[in-house]
């Protein structure tokens, strides 16, 4: 009975567990500190996880088709580099065509690489974490990009700017992940990207096209990355070469706690914004609390794991494995 | 399969080659801490090799750690390795370079210490810092910070956030002990509510400006640790409409200028990375010319704040 | 026989060519454009090269295992500094005062210890709850990185002990120690490897895990014995290489997962589990540290060595499966 009974609180804490943690994490740390729940630092700590929401929108469709991508955080720098530097020169109707052109060739190129060639993902995009962060360096000279004249662009409007009171990035992220969600849910396309990463042998019997789907996996990643480089640009007007250092982890971070499977074919986009929700909240949470950052390492490692081990016990029935 | 004669060729290719060619008087070598990650340290890489390249004496054998401690220390021994006549090194960590430097000691090379100074126990070792005082500059932060408090009239109330650098790195440490040794002696009632790394980034300083806003709803002072970190603090408040509060960086950037220019930074410490690097150049040469150096070579980093700006060119960085 | 054997070995000894042509366009590009007067394959500069590829090196060794294995370890960078924080800061503990310069003995195991713990706890959230190893280790990475922190702040935790730098400067038989300690990995991993049961499981696991399921074998107990292994290596590669520095910083460590599992997969191990070897790794070490002298040396900036490192990781994973459909085309035929 206990059992039974303990079987069917594994089965709600799985499928809702990523939901019940966040709400939890809400509660306490609107406890904690009075100024959690206020409107303005629930809009600061979106509004701040925008930016690697959006990259992570694109990922989940990577981890999805059963690849990774490591290269986000320096394909970050990259486009938020190169849109600064041809602002100044073309301005602001023509550098952001171009940046996002030369962010999907990045793109391209390793989906060509890991989809057409099917080499392994995680070197490749390894490789091309190292290769973008020199061709950043070399296209900037290794300098610092500033706008030159801050105040009379309308550049600002993608980081700074409002609609209805509520921040631009704010309503990209959503709009991204409304649009990606659906794309991923209910079209034919989403359908391919999880047999492709879910059942690779089956989808190429029916003859599904891995490479061109893993191809455009890549590509929305580069889009939603160059998306993500225009926020940051648009919000700093200027930035340092390693603005995206390190964000690739965090992504892949929220990803995971989402519930997407690095074996591939699991996993949904409305968890992956839960996932980084849950990131943000508790970052900007323990910094309100005044605890020191690295405090959020050692609960975030605890709940990813808890997270992604509650989600496969209930699939496989029981919490232990034994042999 | 022929693994061995192609060895055999590589190796006789090289003995036919004999050495590279070497007509210069000085071949120095630099091993910096991390260019590229921000433009003070890469402005720095490109006026060093602009000064060797200038001086006919010189070859300079430029190479970056990456931030790697590791990687540093590899590239010491590389140089020890190429016989080079004088070593510069930007330290990753003051500390865990001391043993490469007594290598490099050892084998008759002196090592001139640049911008950030190597820990006390391995002075023996080198022959000269060349580079800012650090303590000096935290020191004059505070000043600056404390004077403007006074003409404000709020000397005996406000509260400061204090942003620092990356962690455990010399300059970072430096500086905040030295604003936060001497902020008390001048303006004992002012109160650092809080200090949180900003590790020399701007998105990251911008964060943690974002959450101190947040949480303090008096905040009439911001110190970083410079001006990059402080730039990003002041796009936190400007975009949270907080007005008022006095920034105060140390090493001056472009940025940080402007903001100055547009009143809405107050002060920081003018700090020349072009200064830095021919300094640095200039203290292995006058080594290495048996010149009498002094151990401290520090160069002149003065305050900067919007009363005395234009007597300042703007950085380049 | 004889190209059989060679297609058998050909991953592994594409890795050990590109290494000859390293050595070989360093040494040209060198002559032109180096402003040193020593030749790059001087005999003490390969001397170094080995002492310079012992840090990762030696993890990249426990990496071959765990990947041959069929898992990952991303925690190596964070083990590599909380071991060298216990060693440096054991060997100011007032507890072992008295001990003189046999301090050092106590803080190396203390630190082999923790590096040991740290790997079975990471196996064993792996076995116990079936989580994927990328997944878990990917949390201990963060983990474990905070308890680095929690150690010491945001400080160094530095201790100069000139007995301990002298024995990290040492050379026996021309090779210094980290290259003993190196070489000393290489040779017990690959002797396990060959000619223990352990090791001939943890192939047959990485290989087929269901089939060696079946056959009997436990595959839990196999994956835990190989995290300890790494835990273990990461931390000897730590204590051997802040033996010589004497001072942590909390950051230190971070990306070596990354260019570790780099390293182990130029020299021919497969991501995917069930082949590989350590001699194969090696070879990747010294051609990853060989590239970055090579290219200090004639005198590439920062950028450059990124964009070229980055690009050669994929070409020679191209090529290496170049190499490998070829065989297994012909092996069909």
């Amino acid at each position: 009975m206990a059992n039974i009974a303990s079987k069917q609180v594994l089965t709600v804490l799985g499928k809702q567990g990523i939901l019940i943690a966040f709400v939890l994490f809400m509660v306490i740390f609107s406890l904690a500190n009075s100024n959690f729940l206020s409107l303005d630092n629930l809009q600061s700590v979106i509004r701040s996880s925008a930016i690697l929401g959006v990259m992570a929108l694109g990922v989940t469709f990577v981890v999805i088709s059963g690849n990774l991508d490591l290269s986000v955080g320096s394909m970050m720098s990259f486009s938020t580099i190169v849109v600064l530097d041809l602002h100044d020169k073309l301005g602001p109707n023509l550098a952001i065509p171009t940046m996002y052109l030369m962010t999907l060739g990045l793109g391209g190129f390793i989906g060509y690489l890991v989809g057409y060639l099917r080499l392994n993902s995680l070197i490749v995009t390894l490789g091309m974490l190292s290769a973008i962060h020199g061709l950043t360096l070399t296209y900037s000279g290794g300098q610092n990009m500033d706008i030159a004249d801050k105040s009379n662009t309308w550049f600002g409007f993608f980081g700074r700017g409002e609609i209805f009171g509520l921040p631009v990035p704010i309503i990209l992220f959503i709009l991204l992940a409304a649009f990606l969600g659906v794309l991923l849910a209910k079209t034919p396309f989403g359908r391919k990207v999880y047999a492709v990463g879910g059942n690779p042998t089956a989808a190429a019997f029916s003859g599904i096209p891995r490479a061109r789907t893993v191809f455009t996996c890549y590509l929305i990643s580069a889009f939603c990355v160059a998306t993500a480089g225009l926020i940051q640009a648009s919000r700093s007007m200027g930035s340092q070469n390693t603005v995206g250092q390190g964000l690739e982890l965090e992504v892949l971070a929220a990803v995971i706690l989402g519930g997407a499977s690095l074996l591939g074919g699991s996993g949904t986009i409305f968890k992956t914004v839960i996932g980084i929700l849950i990131l943000g909240f508790i970052q900007n949470g323990l910094l309100l609390m005044g605890w020191p950052f690295y405090v959020q390492f050692v609960i975030t490692w605890i709940i990813i794991i808890l997270a992604v081990w509650l989600d496969i016990s209930v699939k496989r029935g029981k919490l232990w494995v034994s042999n | 399969m022929n693994t061995k004669t192609l060895l055999t060729t590589a190796v006789a290719a090289t003995v036919l080659m004999g050495p590279a060619l070497a007509m210069a008087e000085y071949r120095i070598g630099i091993t910096q801490n991390n260019v590229g990650v921000d433009s003070y340290q890469t402005t720095y890489e490109r006026a060093f090799i602009e000064a060797a390249d200038a001086n006919s004496d010189v070859r300079a054998v430029v190479l970056d750690a990456g931030g790697d401690v590791a990687r540093q220390i590899a590239q010491v021994d590389d140089l020890i390795q190429q016989n080079v006549d004088a070593i510069i090194i930007w330290p990753t960590n003051g500390e865990a370079v001391i043993p490469a430097v007594r290598r490099a000691q050892n084998a008759g090379i002196p090592v001139v210490v640049t911008n950030s100074n190597i820990a006390e126990q391995g002075f023996d070792f080198i022959r000269s810092f060349s580079g800012p005082d650090n303590v000096t500059q935290g020191r004059r932060s505070a000043e600056i910070m404390c004077d403007k408090f006074k003409d404000m009239g709020i000397e005996d109330e406000a509260q400061v956030v204090h942003i620092t650098g990356q962690p455990g790195y010399t300059t970072a440490i430096e500086r905040a002990g030295g604003f936060e040794e001497r902020l008390p002696e001048v303006c004992p009632n002012v109160e650092v509510v809080d200090t949180q790394p900003g590790d020399w980034n701007r998105e990251k300083a911008q964060q943690v400006m974002e959450a101190f806003l947040t949480q303090y709803d008096d905040i009439d002072g911001v110190y970083s640790g410079d001006d990059n970190m402080g730039v990003g603090a002041l796009n936190a408040a400007r975009a949270a409409d907080r007005d008022g509060i006095i920034f105060v960086g140390a090493t001056n950037f472009a940025v940080g200028y402007d903001a100055m220019a547009a009143g809405e930074y107050w002060g920081s410490i003018y700090q020349s990375p072009v200064d830095d690097a021919r300094a640095a150049l200039q203290t292995a040469i006058d080594v290495l010319d048996g010149e009498d150096v002094p151990f401290l070579n520090y160069f002149d980093t003065p305050k900067i704040t919007q009363d005395n700006m234009d007597q300042f060119t703007k950085p380049v960085f | 026989m004889i190209s059989e054997f060679i297609k058998r070995n050909l991953s592994t000894s594409a890795i050990w060519l590109f290494i000859i042509f390293e050595l070989l366009f360093f040494s040209i590009a060198g002559h032109y454009l180096s402003f040193s007067d020593g030749a790059f394959m001087d005999l003490n500069n390969m001397l170094l090269l080995l002492n310079q590829s012992a840090p990762i090196g030696i993890i990249a060794v426990g990496m071959t295992l765990i990947m041959v294995n069929g898992n990952i370890d991303l925690s190596v960078g964070a083990v590599f500094a909380i071991a060298g924080i216990v060693m440096l800061d054991s060997m100011t503990w007032p507890v072992f005062a008295g001990l003189g310069d046999w301090v050092i003995v106590v803080s190396w195991t203390l630190a082999l210890l923790a590096g040991a713990l740290l790997g079975a706890l990471n196996g064993l959230i792996v076995w116990k709850t079936g989580v994927d190893a990328f997944i878990v280790t990917l949390g201990s990475m963060l983990g474990y990185r905070g308890l680095v922190f929690m150690f010491n702040g945001e400080n160094p935790t530095s201790h100069l002990n000139w007995t301990l730098i002298d024995f990290a400067e040492a050379q026996f038989l021309g090779f210094n120690t980290a290259t003993w300690f190196l070489a000393a990995s290489v040779l017990v991993i690959w002797l396990v490897t060959r000619y223990t049961v352990h090791g001939r499981n943890a192939y047959a696991i990485g290989n087929n895990r269901n089939a060696a399921v079946n056959a009997g074998i436990r595959v839990g107990p196999h994956m835990v014995i190989n995290f300890v292994i790494i835990g273990f290596l990461a931390a000897l590669s730590s204590v051997v290489f802040y033996s010589g520095s004497g001072s942590v910083n909390p950051n230190d460590g971070q990306l070596y997962e990354l260019w570790v599992i780099t390293a182990v997969v130029l020299g021919g191990t497969k991501l995917a589990g069930g082949s590989g070897s350590v001699i194969g790794t090696l070879g990747g070490v010294i051609a990853i540290q060989l590239l970055r002298k090579g290219l200090g040396y004639i005198g590439a900036d920062t950028s450059t060595v990124n964009l070229v490192i980055g690009l050669i990781l994929i070409v020679v994973l191209f090529i290496d499966r170049q190499l490998n459909v070829k065989g297994a085309q012909e092996l069909r035929v």
